[in-house]
């Protein structure tokens, strides 16, 4: 595969955009409209643009990421556009924004490659930390949180001169800015937390000051889940953690450590939160409280099932019936109108990038590039597995979205220079 | 390290299979099940809600349409706007009770081609429609009012057919229920509750129910008389007050008790004006039973008739069944015994009496039209099959003309339109007899008016009881069918 291979998967992909907004017009009753060539020249512009900036900023990076990312925006472009045209018009701004930022990301990493944020290692974690309590700043303010669907994870900037408001979620750059730091951090400390004398049978035992940091992390989640709410955001950090650690020291206490944290951590939270508790009981039985708290899940289950094999056809089914079903639950609502082939095709496709992701980090040669890439695809596989796995009832709903498909400027943005990333460390590799 | 790496990697893809597994669960195998739960508010929404052509007849009274709904432009609810009146005709597209009548025979046109497939998306690129198709029936809307206001409580059918064309003018069957009932909410109550009405208002009596038909029945017995030409209208016949059957001990007697005329002979005519039992019992023993279930079989009787909905074959037994069962072939030349017939079979048999001869195809669809109002597909009247000569049938025709004039369908007479009929009060154990009327007109129409033909039944005496007969109940809602009907013609 080269890069003019790439170049035509994702004019594909832009295709497979505009027949998707196509199809949806006509079984809603319109002909084909300016939305279809709009999601085309909008697709072409944005991947396109990533196209030419990797081919001048990182002509040997892999060729995998982008199209499938591409295929994966096509279908879930298709979906909210299909759930509601004014979000996809949105959202088509915000992958034209998007591809700008990764665009930019290649550019301003054109010399020296992502060796360059080693040095703001401290930068970056404070930059994590004021995102991620940017939410909490009173609702009042020009800049404020703002509290949805029960989590407060987002922040509402008041744009006074074009009087208009502007609302992201720096929770998803602040993913990115933890993964940066703590790539940096254990690229230079995991010797010392390898290291580990003391055994009890054959596993070893890590010093109570070699705990500290993961203690530290532990907390940063947990707070993360006291202040905004948020299971989804500070789950995905605290295994993005401990994923890490464990990929720098190969020790498997500190999983083993960290699962413990995590579990009780989970139990702590479900003794003192009525929406830790209310997301397990809906999990458990989703049809006990059914016009409750279980309406949501058993919206999803109901859509999934009604997909069936090839699915009810675009915009044939009933996907508005999912609350939430252009963001969170974004896959129910591609398996209910393009079926299981649909939602195994979503997964494979995933799989795959996640499978070009940790192959990058296979290849990187210095440490630190090799857990960025693995950090990196950690947080994107997490993210995925999580929320797919809540909409499909193994495991909580979560309430984070869906890389590439869920409607969402900060996610697209946050997943597309993720990507950038990922290519601008593949492209050292193969001089 | 990269063995770790290598070991997150594996997690992640072993949660990528566990992915896939619950997918294919969810949605392969606890499929039905998910989709089937009276919860799922697509059940409600899903059939019903797409958008379906509109249905009219052939005045352009609208009988179905789809309303959009005013909260989603997608979401249609189907609206059947004369209520019961055409429950039976056009039926009804409902999700928990299936599709019914013209909803269910002409899906494929009535149905939106939006529908997602490949080709569906390049015939709406290439700018063809997809849009719905509607119908034009061939019910005459003024004629379905007056057979469903003349048959009013009292159960049974009436079908009229174009005797000419084959276009049928009238299905109605009584009792009938409101097809609006079985959309939206409670349609799941009112579907159990008209399930469980023992007067069977989902029955179409028209269509799908068999009745003794009694001497309607003699039409085609005299048909077999004239074509075989073992008798005509002038033919002497024996008059008994009794006619004894061979090999039993049962008698055939007149309506009347009495005789048929006075008491020495009695034509074949008289014995038809007057529907005379004991003449027809002997002209059925002279026929014999090959020739009487051959020429009911000739009149469609023992046959699927072709039609846009699903019919009933009317019966009558083989010949084989009537060696040495003389006394069974007598009765069965009077329309009892294992006669069963389907008021669309008698309609067809008065219009192959007024169409000389011919049956034409029944056909409720008159046209197919495109969403722009333009007529995609127009019904060409088709024969069914040759019943009889052209003779014959004139002379039937005259037969029964004089039942209308002079016989026992006086009932049915319209002063200044010549109108043909036959009676039949047909006995069924325990309850009074279903009264019967088949006939047509007006006879040899005037240029610019056609024939129509019809059928009416009226179960179990309808109001009258157990005196009523075909001359009595049956034969004034003829009359009312053809005032109806000239009035339009005049017009």
């Amino acid at each position: 595969m080269n890069r003019s291979t790439e170049a035509v998967l994702l004019t594909s992909a832009s295709v497979l955009a505009a027949m998707g907004v196509a199809l949806v017009n006509l079984t809603g009753g319109r002909g084909p409209d300016a939305q279809v060539a709009l999601t085309f020249i909008v697709f072409m512009l944005a991947f396109g643009t990533i196209h030419l900036s990797v081919r001048r900023w990182a002509a040997n990076a892999s060729p995998l990421l982008f199209p499938l990312a591409a295929f994966l925006s096509a279908l879930g472009f298709t979906a909210v556009y299909r759930l509601d045209p004014e979000l996809a018009a949105i959202q088509r701004w915000s992958l034209l924004v998007a591809a700008g930022v990764a665009s930019l990301t290649l550019f301003f990493l054109r010399n020296e490659g992502v060796s360059v944020l080693r040095r703001y290692r401290y930068l970056s974690l404070a930059g994590a930390i004021a995102l991620l309590l940017l939410p909490l700043l009173p609702s009042s303010w020009p800049l404020g949180g703002a509290e949805v669907g029960g989590s407060r994870l987002w922040v509402r900037l008041d744009l006074p001169l074009a009087g208009r408001t502007l609302s992201f979620q720096p929770g998803e750059i602040a993913k990115l800015l933890v993964v940066v730091f703590l790539a940096s951090y254990l690229a230079d400390r995991h010797q010392s937390l390898a290291a580990m004398r003391r055994k009890i049978g054959p596993i070893s035992i890590p010093e109570p000051r070699q705990l500290f940091p993961i203690l530290v992390a532990w907390l940063v989640a947990f707070g993360v889940l006291i202040y905004q709410r948020d299971l989804g955001a500070s789950l995905l950090l605290f295994s993005a953690f401990i994923g890490l650690i464990y990929a720098a020291t190969g020790q498997t206490s500190y999983l083993v450590a960290g699962t413990s944290l995590v579990g009780l951590g989970g139990i702590a939270a479900y003794q003192f939160f009525d929406h830790v508790q209310r997301r397990v009981a809906s999990w458990v039985d989703p049809f006990d409280d059914f016009t409750g708290t279980g309406y949501q899940l058993a919206q999803s289950l109901f859509a999934l099932g009604s997909g069936s094999l090839t699915g009810t056809g675009l915009g044939l089914g009933q996907p508005n019936l999912i609350p939430a079903a252009a963001t969170d639950f974004v896959f129910a609502a591609v398996a209910e109108e393009m079926g299981l082939a649909g939602s195994v095709a979503v997964l494979a496709a995933f799989a795959l990038l996640i499978a070009a992701g940790f192959g990058i980090a296979l290849r990187a040669r210095d440490l630190f590039r090799k857990l960025l890439a693995t950090g990196l695809t950690l947080v994107f596989g997490v993210q995925t597995i999580l929320i797919l796995a809540g909409v499909m009832r193994l495991f909580p709903v979560t309430g984070i979205t869906l890389p590439f498909m869920s409607y969402g400027g900060s996610s697209l943005m946050a997943n597309m220079v993720l990507l950038a990333l990922l290519a601008r460390i593949s492209h050292g590799e193969r001089v | 390290m990269n063995q770790a790496v290598r070991r997150l990697a594996v997690a992640l893809f072993v949660a990528f299979g566990v992915l896939v597994g619950a997918a294919t669960y969810h949605q392969a195998v606890a499929g039905p099940e998910y989709r089937d739960d009276p919860r799922n508010a697509r059940l409600a929404a899903g059939r019903t809600g797409r958008e379906r052509g509109g249905i009219v007849v052939s005045d352009g009274t609208v009988v179905a349409r789809s309303v959009a709904d005013p909260n989603d432009s997608r979401v249609f609810r189907r609206d059947y706007a004369e209520g019961a009146l055409y429950s039976h005709v056009v039926g009804y597209s409902s999700l928990l009770f299936g599709d019914t009548g013209i909803e269910a025979a002409w899906a494929s046109d009535l149905g939106s081609g939006r529908n997602s497939t490949l080709s569906g998306l390049l015939i709406a690129l290439t700018g063809g429609d997809v849009r719905p198709k509607g119908l034009r029936l061939t019910i005459n809307h003024e004629l379905q009012t007056t057979a469903a206001a003349a048959l009013g409580d009292q159960r049974g059918a009436v079908v009229v057919v174009d005797a000419a064309t084959g276009a049928i003018l009238t299905m109605v069957a009584s009792p009938r229920y409101d097809p609006n009932t079985l959309l939206g909410s409670g349609a799941s109550q009112a579907g159990a509750l008209l399930e469980s009405d023992p007067s069977q208002p989902l029955l179409n009596r028209a269509l799908n129910q068999s009745y003794p038909p009694g001497s309607v029945f003699k039409v085609i017995t005299a048909a077999a008389a004239l074509e075989s030409g073992l008798a005509g209208p002038g033919t002497e016949f024996a008059d008994p007050i009794a006619l004894e059957l061979p090999g039993s001990t049962a008698t055939i007697r007149n309506f009347n008790r009495g005789t048929c005329g006075d008491g020495t002979s009695v034509t074949l005519e008289v014995a038809f004006v007057r529907s005379c039992n004991t003449v027809f019992g002997e002209l059925g023993l002279l026929l014999g039973a090959a020739q009487l279930v051959e020429q009911a079989e000739a009149f469609g009787l023992n046959r699927a008739i072709p039609f846009d909905l699903e019919v009933l074959d009317s019966r009558i037994p083989p010949a084989e069944e009537f060696v040495n069962n003389e006394a069974g072939l007598a009765q069965t030349a009077l329309g009892q015994r294992d006669v069963q017939v389907t008021p669309i079979q008698m309609a067809l048999v008065a219009a192959a009496v007024a169409n000389r001869g011919e049956i034409m195809t029944p056909y409720l669809v008159s046209e197919v039209v495109n969403a722009e109002g333009e007529v995609v597909s127009e019904t060409e009247p088709a024969r069914w099959r040759r019943v009889m000569s052209p003779a014959t049938a004139d002379v039937l025709a005259e037969l029964m003309e004089r039942v209308v004039t002079s016989g026992t369908g006086t009932n049915a007479a319209v002063p200044g339109v010549r109108i043909a009929g036959k009676t039949g009060t047909a006995e069924i154990p325990d309850r009074a007899p279903h009264s019967w009327f088949i006939g047509f007109g007006p006879v040899q129409p005037e240029e610019g008016t056609s024939t129509i033909a019809f059928a009416i039944v009226v179960e179990s005496g309808g109001t009258v009881g157990d005196e009523a007969t075909g001359g009595s109940v049956a034969a004034p809602i003829a009359a009312q069918l053809m005032a109806t009907w000239m009035a339009q013609q005049g017009g």
